[in-house]
């Protein structure tokens, strides 16, 4: 018998006109890896809540069809009995983890103590999960002082420890950095590896290759196909429901090589032929020579406590196009960007903006000559309206009403909200928050613009939007400032890179170069870029930042 | 949201999860007036949400969990007022269900019946407690003067809560409904939803 | 990390009583001071209460949260000294104002009233873990549900004072100014409470799902993941207690 059977499922949520779900069919055998692919907006957490019974029980709304987890029908039984079998994991680390449990190990027996399990076999499941998920060295641990990859893992144990027949992760990587991603991914492919069923949500598409027996698309609540990976992703039309393929894909569709007999892209290294002779023609791109303000950073020190610098003798010219500053967490990448801003003040050493020592100026003054956009939007987020939200910047730095408002919807036509002008912000989804946030300070029209991760828990439509409007800041003369983790996308938009470790720079110079450094990139612990990794893999000594430079 | 059972006892997850979440309100309230030096309290902003939301029993609950956490971790004498938020959980949860957050003049009168009853409640027991100041130096100073002309004591000290609370509840009120007319949509159906599953 | 208790980690006899038992002390500590309105007795009381916490290797931390009381203290002393009804006998003048006797002696019981007070709840906070007091609240039949409550508001408020920094500093990189007129820093005080009240209602809806995944609805006994250390003392300890209590009510109605 199926572990999970899922017949027509239709539902809307309360409130809404909408089917989130739409006459969804689908079964999962034990032992399977399903994978489910889609936009933000497809119904993929939707259909997370309904296999474990939170859509209809938690959210209550228009629920039709049936979903069976083994012969236990959803509707006719309660979360607590539905959750006994059926584990969900989802995106927020932070929020999963309960608040009342000063330790991971009595985190973890959370679920177990309300269960009612006995004692004894309490603590023998915790440290089994707690093996699993190899999170062992963190039983003493509050659960709130871990990295999200660390929380993310002990949310994972969480729900292993209750043993249930089906694991559901709800894009569990989306809000981590990657090396959390990757602590999660090697979990997760522990867990296949041991025959665990597996229902998983995910952006990543190269992962989901790799591990999926079966993949789910969806877009705007359908099913639009269920079926073996290579099948999917070998979809001509892929990109029109706002799914990338994985990198695989990318180079053989560029390169024309599918499977002769299947007619089928290849999704992994192993199945990529060999015999085929790939040539280059790598585009550099050009700067368009429009001039931009300048900083310049000179021998700057910053430490929080005395004796503990974070930024170390810092030396560099900012201006011109757009730059990427990567490398790992804790390297003073944000820290950084801060004291650009002048929300920190140095310990010694300057920075000039056009010439004239910030230290003059106060951050609020700065508002109008220098843009940051911070990762987190919920940090800064107050209005009822998205306009108003948009405007508050502008007015604060003297704009007038009318300039603030012409400023605010021309930024939210650019970062593609012009219709939820008038949503509340909370209404909206975190990636479209991200995207108020960003009109938030574009609209108080600095000379110079720095993001921190701005395509964090972007789908492929965010990303290549977040990519525009980078490009048209730069057609507008505006100096560009990018802190990242997502190297694809480095490669793909910045001439010029930044590696940064440790507090000081590692590598500054054309992004080509940048991804040669071998050694600064081991040691800022980044990798390169999939499709720059993928070309080296197959034998050639060439740094490739995009698919369109393969012939 | 008139739907609602105001005096159900039956809590949803939700509801549980609001009062933690009510509670660190209040300490941030509290937190930011002082950080901006601001001379009022404004720590019951999380009370009143709560019981905006979620109905005067859960307002009342974070009332009472608020203090005692307070009592806790910072200063214990705090417990003895645990009651007084307790009550203006409970009246400003029964005027919101009535229909008195409808607007701002509306949301005024509110803030100035939660500072009354809230005065009401704490004069005995700063009488019991402390023979009727409050520890404000501009309430216990008019507390003094009230006291030397030979006003009764209860007189004087309920004049003295009531000039420090009836201002500090009507920007506490006044900003929580601020804050609660703002608040998304799917907040709001959290708590409102005691709706049906409607099958297709 | 701050986990927002005043708990001072010791090995002590009076850490290793139950908290039950702590509970009840405190409880009869207060009230007999109300209940008694002679100096002696309730200076009597105080100074058990202070030699507990001695015992308990704590008394230095008491002093900064009797602190926090310093104003309502101040207060009573000057207004009742002062002002207090009662007023009849001149103790002494200080220039022109006098400083009544009955006054005095009332503000001078308040005044230990108040401080034993802070001191015997000092005796239960001071020494006591709050998840401690918690599991022994739920054995002894409170609500898991409001077991919850109570120890998830002290790890939430400091993640969310956690976030206070980070508002401020992306208000403040909109332009706005925390510095100023009072009008100025009012208007100041919605943009920075703003983002943590939305988020914090916001984020309920996630956390309720953790809860719910995590069968906080189930039905059924639940069990516990620690087994309760029974303390050998508390039966003698709360017959004295209780003992103690109603010898002051008896003195009281007597009296």
């Amino acid at each position: 018998m199926s572990v999970l059977r899922v017949v027509n499922l239709k539902y809307k949520y309360p409130d809404s006109h909408r089917f989130a779900l739409n006459d969804i069919s689908f079964t999962v055998e034990k032992g399977e890896f399903l994978g489910i692919v889609g936009m933000n907006t497809s119904g993929k957490t939707t259909l997370c809540y309904a296999l474990s019974g939170l859509v209809p029980h938690f959210f209550k709304g228009a629920y039709g069809g049936d979903v069976y987890i083994g012969d236990m029908d959803v509707l006719s039984h309660e979360i607590s009995e539905i959750t006994a079998k059926v584990g969900l994991v989802f995106e927020n680390p932070f929020l999963q983890m309960t608040g009342a449990k000063f330790t991971v190990y009595d985190e973890i027996a959370f679920g177990l103590e309300n269960q009612g399990v006995p004692r004894d076999v309490m603590h023998e499941r915790i440290r089994e999960s707690m093996k699993l998920l190899d999170i062992e060295g963190l039983q003493g641990k509050n659960p709130f002082s871990l990295s999200g990859g660390q929380m993310q893992r002990v949310a994972i144990a969480s729900v292993i420890a209750m043993q249930p027949d089906v694991l559901i992760l709800d894009e569990p990587t989306s809000q981590l950095d990657p090396e959390g991603a990757e602590e999660v991914f090697r979990v997760v492919e522990k867990l296949a590896d041991e025959g665990m069923t597996i229902i998983m949500a995910e952006q990543k598409m190269e992962k989901l290759a790799a591990y999926a027996d079966r993949i789910l698309l969806l877009y705007d609540g359908k099913l639009i196909e269920d079926g073996k990976p290579e099948e999917v992703f070998s979809r001509e039309d892929l990109n029109e429901f706002g799914v990338e393929p994985p990198v695989y894909v990318k180079i053989s569709r560029a390169l024309g090589l599918r499977n002769e007999m299947s007619g089928l892209y290849p999704i992994s290294l192993e199945q990529m032929p060999t015999e085929r002779d790939i040539q280059f023609h790598p585009v550099t791109k050009t700067n368009n020579g429009n001039t931009t303000s300048e900083l310049i950073v000179r021998d700057l020190h910053f430490g929080y406590e005395k004796g503990q610098d974070v930024i170390r003798g810092l030396n560099v010219t900012l201006s011109g196009e757009p730059i990427a500053i990567i490398g790992q967490n804790g390297a003073g990448k944000t820290t950084f960007v801060k004291l650009l801003k002048a929300l920190l003040k140095p310990d010694t050493g300057e920075i000039l903006l056009n010439g004239a020592p910030l230290s003059e100026t106060t951050a609020a003054k700065l508002a109008s000559r220098i843009g940051l956009i911070f990762q987190n939007p919920n940090d800064q987020i107050f209005k009822h309206k998205v306009i108003d939200e948009v405007m508050f910047g502008p007015l604060n730095i003297g704009q007038t009403g009318e300039e603030a408002l012409a400023n605010a919807k021309e930024m939210l036509a650019l970062v593609g909200l012009a219709d939820k002008a008038d949503e509340n912000p909370y209404d909206l989804s975190l990636a479209e928050r991200k995207m108020v946030a960003v009109a938030s300070i574009l609209a108080m029209d600095t000379d110079v613009v720095i993001f921190d991760e701005p395509t964090m828990g972007q789908d492929v439509r965010g990303k290549s939007k977040v990519q525009e409007i980078i490009h048209s800041l730069h057609e507008k003369g505006k100096l560009v400032i990018c802190i990242l983790h997502d190297m694809d996308f480095v490669a793909d938009t910045f001439g010029r890179t930044i590696i940064f470790s440790n507090g000081g720079m590692l590598f500054d110079g054309p992004t080509r170069e940048a991804f040669a450094q071998e050694e600064a990139l081991r040691l800022a612990r980044v990798e390169q870029p999939n499709i720059t990794k993928l070309v080296q893999r197959l034998g050639y000594d060439r740094i490739i930042l995009r698919a369109t430079e393969l012939i | 949201m008139k739907k609602k059972r105001m005096w159900s006892l039956q809590f949803s997850t939700a509801a549980f999860v609001l009062i933690p979440a009510a509670v660190g309100i209040n300490f941030l309230g509290k937190l930011f007036a002082s950080v901006l030096k601001l001379p009022l309290w404004v720590d019951a902003i999380g009370t009143v949400l709560a019981s905006m939301l979620a109905g005067p029993i859960v307002g009342a609950i974070v009332g009472v969990v608020n203090n005692v956490v307070y009592g806790f971790t910072t200063d214990p004498v705090s417990f003895v007022y645990a009651i007084t938020q307790a009550v203006i959980g409970l009246v400003a949860g029964i005027m919101a269900y009535r229909g008195w957050i409808s607007n701002v003049g509306k949301a005024i009168v509110l803030g100035v019946v939660v500072g009354f009853i809230a005065a009401i409640v704490s004069t005995p027991l700063n009488i019991m407690f402390w023979e009727g100041t409050t520890g404000n130096v501009w309430g216990d100073a008019l507390f003094a003067t009230m006291l030397a002309k030979d006003m009764p004591l209860w007189l004087a000290s309920f004049a003295d809560s009531i000039v420090v609370d009836v201002p500090d509840k009507v920007v506490t009120v006044l900003l929580s409904f601020l804050i609660f007319k703002g608040l998304p949509k799917n907040v709001k159906l959290m708590y409102d939803n005691q709706g049906e599953i409607e099958r297709l | 990390m701050n986990n927002m208790t005043l708990y001072v980690s010791r090995d002590s006899p009076v850490h290793r009583v139950d908290p039950m038992t702590k509970l009840l002390f405190v409880f009869i500590s207060i009230t007999s001071t109300y209940i008694l309105s002679d100096h002696l007795a309730v200076l009597g009381i105080l100074l058990f209460t202070f030699f507990i916490l001695l015992i308990g290797k704590v008394f230095k931390s008491i002093l900064p949260v009797i602190g926090v009381s310093f104003l309502l203290i101040a207060s009573i002393i000057i207004v009742q000294g002062f002002f207090h009804p009662d007023r009849a006998t001149v103790l002494f003048e200080i220039g022109p104002i006098a400083i009544y006797k009955e006054g005095f002696l009332i503000a001078f019981l308040i005044t230990l009233r108040v401080v034993n007070m802070v001191a015997a709840f000092g005796v239960l906070i001071l020494t006591t873990k709050p998840d401690d007091l918690v599991e022994a609240l739920l054995q002894k039949g409170l609500s898991p549900k409001f077991g919850y409550v109570l120890l998830s508001v002290l790890q939430i408020i400091p993640q969310m004072v956690a976030l206070t920094g980070k508002i401020t500093d992306a208000q403040r990189a909109r332009g706005m100014e925390t510095e100023g007129g009072i009008w100025m820093r009012f208007k100041s005080f919605l943009p920075l409470l703003g983002p943590v009240v939305l988020n914090s209602l916001t984020e309920t809806r996630e956390r309720s799902i953790a809860l719910e995944i995590r069968g906080f609805n189930a039905k059924g006994n639940r069990t516990f993941l620690y087994e309760r250390k029974n303390y050998r003392y508390s039966v003698p300890f709360r017959i004295a207690l209780i003992a103690f209590f109603l010898a002051v009510i008896a003195w009281r109605v007597i009296s």
